[in-house]
């Protein structure tokens, strides 16, 4: 009875470690370490524009996973604390993939600025018309005083439509220079020559104020950090449970008596000092936000938590861990990858399993960044069709790489089924049958790219023939390499006659 | 769990995997999943039975049904909120709007995109707006993408978040014998259904040691040029049908293993040449050879002709039943065709004169072996070089009719020469699209050789 009891209660534990890791891992958008430079620089830039109205455009721009979203986000969530965001300030954030045409994101603009209604059925003649009439509505609201304004543009390289003209880019930016609203324009791409997709005027408007983030960088107290140091510090701060939490909550009802009398002031300097003792939690807002009462995690047994991060600990330190980490940075420093790796990790939490192996950790890592799907793909053609890329690679080799039809590789084919008398013959359909398999998995792909098999084109350009189109092969030779030599159960005389070359 | 294994056979890491990744309903989801592998190894089937058991709000959208993005963003929403009103939705922006109605829900969300690849033909950046879908919206939403291509088939634009990757191998020899030897029991009942069997002998059949062994046998012939488990199954269910007749019939006796692989091996050899094609045999007759069979077609069902048509391009050439003149314009055009128009004179003319042969040109004739005309396929000709070629060819002189001319309309007709759609006769341009099977068959019933006038194999 007791012995169930405890499963119970280690299963229940479990399960908390494992959602409020994942949540961690997830949900966070908030929790941002490194890069304070970056950090203060922008965050002087917000909070100069929200509190002294001036206005402001800049840059940031980094590659793709190295936490710039994140770092907007928690400058955000810092001036929400210290001013009245949601009174003084509008914030608008835009991204390209969604708002990829100037009308689709002057709609999001006025419904972020919840002017609709002022809006109305009016007609505009031209973008600028309506953005002004959009910040003049700002001015002649009811208070007469003037709301700034954070842009916000996320994948800002694909605003820079080519050969459409910018006009969202160019009048935002017109805007910082003018005296109608305060306002901030905050771009952020992965692009470092985002500045030559820019045109003439729209250049000529920003402010040339450029904020860079790189992964690697040193931080700032000048020890050098190398990404594998930042990996086992990701590592370590993603996967430590706070010991604060379980106190935390148990204190929490006097907490908040204290918060409500003091003042604004107060409570930043006590959340300073919370986030000082236990970076490793989770704030607040993103419980809030993903609307879980951080009372369910008072179950959690403080001993438990503690024999967690001892384990943490032990893992960072393991040898075999910093060699796969080391491998990973080999191939990415990409932090949303390494995040992604991570969640795969906590996933595997159970049970059976209370704790994390190094093992899955180094088997996560190979799968994400070596996965070799294309030679498992190649593997998992059955002998007929590898005998055509065989012969497809065979004709390629002889002709220098010129592209091959279906009755050219039939030809080699056939050469070699008659050498080989052992191998079944196949009718002809069937083997076209393949042939399409194989274009159909995209191992070929036909010369003109445009006609490929799922590209509706027209008749008349395609009008040659299945049989006599032209194909060439879409893998690399080293794959079908690597294929053949870990082909399960494959007929030796295939694999001499692709060894031994041509027929 | 266990049941979910009983349902989908052999696959069990991969819905361990699942499992884990989607979690309890209370915790977060993973922000996109991209599973991949060959056709017909489970994937849909795993991903949809794990989300049914799981009991989570999931939306399934074939990519091939919902082809234009908005017919999508509409499905997953008429889904998602189950009505059935008109819903507009034209753009993501929209979709986006209409997810916000439902943030203050935490209950997850998953959304499969089946069929994936035709999403990258779609739209600009549709795929990268899936991958970030968690993103944009504040919701415990899941993207699940499956597709028979690998992930590096798909050019993402920059800036994409990196989904997280499974793969489904194929299913090995041994596994898909357990995959079909599960479905013996529908085998016997589809056997039993089309045959009248005395009751010893239905004992007999049902026994589970003849359909393995039966499986075995066509396992050893089918594994080769195929693995796709449909097409396996399909297959499977026509041969079962002719092992057992001879048990049926009382001829050879159920327990008479060599008998039966000895009956069983030539029709297995014969059923490989239509995998894939899937036509039907299940009346097995003797295709008798010629123009009579022709005849006699239509006391045949349609299946039948259709499959003998198509087994063999002989009687599939000879089904057509054309006109004398018209076989040799369809012999003409074939040869104008595939024979270089500088040839012509040596070719058909009687005095052509000697060639002397050119070192640089044997040469280059014997190394080239691969860029043969019948292998690079028919080149265009004109509507003179056809006249001029059939008159070659053709013994007996005959006038340019009409009649003649409209033959080669009905050849353009039956889609054996496409044509220009010009009107103008010294315009227009034709090319023969029939094979070199066929017009060997259509020579032999006019007593012409083929050969002896293509120049790939003088």
């Amino acid at each position: 009875m007791r012995e169930l009891k405890k499963e119970n209660y280690s299963a229940v534990q479990i399960k908390l470690v494992r959602k409020y890791l994942k949540l961690k891992i997830i949900e966070d958008n908030i929790s941002f370490q490194r890069h304070n430079q970056e950090r203060n620089h922008v965050y002087d830039l917000m909070k100069r524009t929200v509190v002294y109205g001036e206005s402001h455009s800049a840059l940031l721009i980094g590659p793709r996973g190295c936490g710039k979203t994140t770092l907007l986000n928690s400058v955000l969530h810092q001036l929400s604390k210290e001013v009245d965001l949601t009174n003084d300030a509008i914030i608008v954030k835009l991204d390209g993939l969604i708002h990829y045409d100037d009308k689709i994101a002057l709609k999001s603009i006025t419904a972020q600025m919840q002017l609709e209604n002022a809006v109305g059925d009016r007609v505009f003649g031209t973008f600028a018309e309506n953005l002004s009439f959009l910040l003049s509505c700002l001015q002649s609201g009811s208070d007469r005083r003037c709301r700034s304004m954070v842009f916000l543009l996320e994948q800002l390289d694909l605003f820079c439509h080519s050969g459409i003209t910018q006009t969202l880019l160019y009048n935002l930016f017109d805007v910082t220079h003018s005296k109608s609203a305060p306002m901030c324009v905050i771009g952020i791409t992965n692009r470092l020559d985002v500045m030559d997709l820019f045109e003439k005027r729209v250049k000529s408007r920003f402010s040339h104020r450029h904020i860079f983030m790189f992964p690697n960088e040193t931080s700032e107290n000048d020890t050098p950090s190398s990404p594998v140091d930042t990996c086992k510090c990701v590592l370590q701060q993603l996967l430590t449970m706070s010991t604060g939490v379980v106190n935390k909550i148990s204190n929490s009802p006097k907490k908040r008596k204290k918060g409500s009398r003091k003042s604004i002031v107060n409570t930043e300097e006590q959340s300073q000092s919370d986030t000082d003792t236990e970076s490793h939690s989770l704030p607040e807002e993103v419980l809030h936000r993903c609307q879980i009462d951080s009372q369910e995690f008072a179950e959690l047994d403080p001993a438990f938590v503690e024999d967690w991060n001892t384990h943490i600990q032990m893992l960072v330190q393991d040898e075999k861990v910093i060699d796969v980490l080391e491998k990973l940075c080999y191939y990415t420093v990409n932090e949303q990858i390494f995040r992604n790796i991570l969640f795969q990790l906590v996933c595997k939490l159970s049970i059976k399993k209370p704790y994390i192996d190094a093992a899955d950790l180094i088997s996560i890592i190979d799968n994400t960044v070596a996965p070799e799907q294309r030679v498992k793909l190649l593997q998992s053609l059955s002998i007929l069709e590898l005998s055509l890329v065989i012969a497809m690679k065979h004709g390629m080799d002889i002709f220098d790489g010129q592209p091959m039809n279906f009755e050219m590789i039939l030809h080699r084919y056939t050469k070699f089924a008659n050498i080989h008398s052992s191998t079944q013959s196949v009718p002809r359909p069937v083997i076209l049958k393949a042939f399409e398999h194989l274009q159909a998995l995209e191992i070929i792909m036909p010369v003109r790219t445009t006609d490929s098999l799922y590209a509706t084109g027209d008749t008349t350009t395609s009008r040659v023939q299945k049989e006599y189109k032209l194909f060439t092969l879409a893998v690399p030779v080293e794959d079908i390499d690597e294929a053949v030599k870990g082909f399960k159960a494959l007929p030796t005389e295939i694999s001499h006659w692709y060894h031994n070359s041509v027929i | 769990m266990e049941d979910i294994q009983a349902t989908v056979p052999c696959r069990d890491s991969q819905l361990k995997e699942l499992f884990e990744l989607l979690g309890d309903g209370d915790e977060p989801l993973p922000c996109s999943i991209f599973i991949s592998g060959n056709m017909a190894t489970g994937k849909s089937l795993c991903v949809n039975s794990v989300l049914q058991y799981l009991g989570f709000k999931h939306i399934e959208i074939d990519c091939v049904e919902c082809y234009a993005p908005k017919i999508m963003y509409e499905c997953i929403i008429c889904e998602l909120f189950e009505e059935d009103e008109n819903i507009k939705c034209e753009t993501m922006v929209d979709l986006f709007n209409s997810l916000k109605r439902i943030e203050n829900t935490r209950e997850p969300i998953v959304i499969v995109f089946d069929r994936a690849e035709r999403l990258r033909t779609m739209d600009h950046s549709i795929i990268s707006s899936f991958l970030r879908l968690r993103e944009f919206c504040n919701l415990n939403i899941c993207t699940i993408f499956i597709t028979h291509l690998i992930y590096e088939n798909f050019y993402f634009r920059m800036g994409v978040r990196e989904p997280i990757r499974l793969y489904f191998p194929n299913y090995s020899k041994e596994e898909l014998f357990k995959i079909i030897f599960l479905k013996q029991k529908s085998f016997t009942y589809h056997l039993l259904f089309n045959y009248e069997v005395e009751d010893e002998i239905k004992a007999e059949l049902d026994k589970p040691e003849l359909f393995a062994n039966f499986l075995n046998a066509f396992l050893s012939v089918f594994y080769r040029p195929c693995r796709d488990l449909i097409e396996l199954q399909h297959m499977a269910r026509n041969n079962f049908v002719k092992y057992c007749e001879p048990i049926i019939r009382n001829e050879i006796q159920a327990q008479d293993l060599t008998k039966l692989w000895r009956h069983i091996s030539p029709i297995l050899k014969s059923s490989l040449e239509l995998l894939y094609l899937r036509i039907s045999d299940s009346k097995p007759q003797n295709p008798s050879p010629g123009k009579e069979n022709a005849e006699h077609a239509g006391s045949f069902n349609f299946e039948n002709i259709l499959k003998e048509e198509l087994t063999s391009t002989k009687t599939f050439a000879q089904s057509f039943e054309l006109p004398y003149y018209a076989k040799y314009l369809l012999i003409a055009a074939y040869l104008a065709s595939y024979n270089p128009p500088k040839e012509d004179k040596r070719l058909f003319m009687k005095n052509h004169g000697k060639q002397r042969k050119r070192m640089q040109q044997v040469k280059a004739k014997a190394k080239i072996n691969e860029k043969l005309n019948t292998q690079l396929g028919p080149k265009v000709f004109t509507l003179d070089r056809l006249l001029a070629i059939f008159y070659a060819i053709l013994e007996d002189k005959i006038g340019l009719t009409s009649n003649l001319l409209a033959q080669i309309a009905t050849l353009v007709e039956l889609k054996l020469i496409a044509g220009g759609k010009e009107i103008d006769l010294d315009a227009a341009k034709y090319k023969c699209i029939v094979g070199y099977d066929f017009i060997a068959a259509v020579a032999q019933t006019v007593g012409f050789n083929v050969r002896k006038y293509l120049y790939d194999f003088i």
